[in-house]
């Protein structure tokens, strides 16, 4: 089995005084985490998300698709799937999402990932 | 040519050639505005530059340099290591190279459609046109940190989302022009509201009637890039009309055609004239087409009212919303009557409109006319309680009272 498992943490954390301290300590613990992974012969990927602020949610409603500023925030839609995409820009990043079947309504949040 | 003027002039060629080059926004702004400062030092030296453009760009382009070059000794220095070589984009800019028009360019990243329209409109005031974050603040009526959160949200976004730094491939136009247009609307809106024009507000006009119109002329072949030049024009031209001179609003209708801007409406009906013949019509061009219908007035002395209706259906058509359909049911009263227009106008939606001032004044208007004085009373005060800026508040006011006097 294939499992995916997703992160949510209040994004207040970046702000605090210590987030300087507290950030490297989270990578310290995420390398571990790795390594033990690895170590367990788990195949895995992960990646940190940018802030919720530069994400780009397409909205696919009664045949029509819009862009909207921000995460994607409906209560009653749930996480179906993913897919993670290298490409140049946003441009071609919402292009690609646009084309992600969607039921009747749906929506498709794009958000860049940090690169290290 | 004062320096002020002078750096307005410059600005948007200035600031779009170096983010294109540099592809930074921040840095484009504080080189140019570093380059500003400098500028006018040596200008009370040795009196203004031959090309004053040209200077700002050179000026601006040897700073951005500098900017990046500390930026990347500190960079280096927290790793202990040593700064690099000079790369060949230090080395001085040949004097001669000429300034690349990346206006464009520059319009289209600060208008992505994956920004907020509203933080849209206020980035590209910023950065295209210069207003400073105070003044947008109180042209956007919100506080001057939520101004500036509003702005260096946007910036970040574009810079940690990627936003592409190129002009966007020509499949894209459809979606990106309609962003682009969307963004001067609004600021146009902005400006529009407040029609005494003294406050910084109406102040954007001014930019936006540069702005539209340094668009039209970088993408002549688009119908509705010249029809939101038309438009904003035509609705520009009526400005000396709107206030009578004790400050209250004079409606569309019995303004004095001799106060419109001539210039403007000529130049409004010069730019629709161009977009009707590229044949592809658009809400823009509607829009500004019924603007022209009104400014027909100045002949005729009668307004065209039937052709304004047909527009406003071809308007309801291509881009439906409840405020477009409340204007057509007041032209639709001009047309077949009062009774009419507020049959037409109780069909729209209303009630995400309650907060809506137009419509409880179009609603007072129409019941007036139709005789309903005590109906027309209430419409007023529901107008008058939506905090109308001080030239309508008179004129409803004004209306209210000469209501309660007449016996009904």
């Amino acid at each position: 089995m294939k499992y995916m498992l997703l992160i949510y943490a209040d994004p207040a954390w970046r702000e605090g005084e210590q987030t300087q301290k507290l950030m490297s300590d989270i990578v310290t613990q995420h390398v571990r985490l790795g390594e033990d992974l690895r170590a367990a012969g788990v195949a895995y990927s992960g990646h940190q998300l940018q802030p919720a602020a530069t994400a780009t949610t397409v909205r696919t409603a009664g045949g029509a698709q819009t862009l909207h500023d921000g995460p994607f925030a409906e209560t009653h839609e749930q996480l179906g799937g993913y897919y993670l995409i290298d490409v140049p820009d946003l441009d071609a990043a919402i292009a690609w999402a646009r084309r992600i079947p969607a039921p009747e309504k749906g929506s498709v949040e794009v958000r860049p990932i940090v690169e290290r | 040519m004062t320096a002020e003027a002078a750096f307005r002039e410059a600005r948007a060629r200035v600031v779009a050639a170096l983010t294109a080059r540099f592809r930074d926004l921040d840095l484009a702004e504080e080189a140019f505005a570093d380059a500003c400062l400098a500028t006018v030092t040596a200008w009370r030296k040795q009196g203004p530059p031959l090309d004053t453009t040209a200077w700002l760009y050179r000026a601006a382009h040897r700073r951005a340099v500098d900017a990046l070059r500390r930026r990347r000794v500190r960079a280096n220095a927290a790793f202990d290591e040593r700064p690099p070589p000079p790369t060949p984009e230090d080395s001085v800019l040949n004097i001669d190279e000429p300034i690349p028009d990346e206006r464009l360019r520059l319009i289209f990243i600060c208008c992505h459609p994956a920004i907020a329209a509203e933080a849209r409109a206020a980035l590209t005031l910023k950065v295209v046109c210069g207003l400073s974050t105070e003044r947008l603040a109180r042209a956007f009526l919100v506080a001057e940190p939520a101004m500036l959160q509003r702005i260096t949200r946007a910036k970040r976004k574009i810079r940690d989302a990627g936003v592409p730094f190129e002009t966007p491939r020509r499949e894209m136009w459809a979606e990106r022009l309609e962003a682009v247009l969307a963004t001067l609307e609004i600021a146009y809106g902005q400006a529009y509201e407040d029609a005494a024009g003294l406050s910084d507000a109406a102040g954007l006009a001014g930019e936006v009637l540069r702005l539209s119109g340094v668009l039209a002329q970088l993408l002549p072949a688009e119908p509705e890039v010249l029809g939101l030049a038309a438009l904003v024009r035509l609705a520009e031209a009526r400005r000396p009309a709107r206030l009578a001179s004790d400050g209250a609003m004079v409606p569309l209708s019995e303004q004095d055609t001799a106060l419109w801007d001539s210039t403007l409406i000529r130049e409004g009906a010069d730019l629709l004239d161009r977009a009707g013949r590229l044949k592809q019509a658009g809400p823009y061009q509607l829009m500004a087409a019924i603007h022209a219908g009104h400014t027909t007035r100045i002949e005729s002395g009668s307004t065209p009212w039937r052709d304004i209706l047909g527009l406003y259906d071809a308007l309801l058509h291509v881009r439906p919303s409840p405020v477009v359909a409340v204007n057509r049911a007041v032209a639709l009263a001009e047309v077949a009557g009062p009774i009419a227009g507020l049959e037409a106008l109780d069909a729209v939606a209303v009630s995400r409109l309650e907060g809506w001032r137009p419509i409880h004044a179009a609603r007072a208007a129409l019941l007036e006319r139709a005789g309903r004085s005590a109906e027309a009373a209430v419409a007023l005060q529901a107008a008058l309680a939506l905090d109308p800026p001080p030239g309508e508040r008179l004129f409803l006011t004004r209306k209210l009272r000469a209501l309660e006097q007449t016996p009904c």
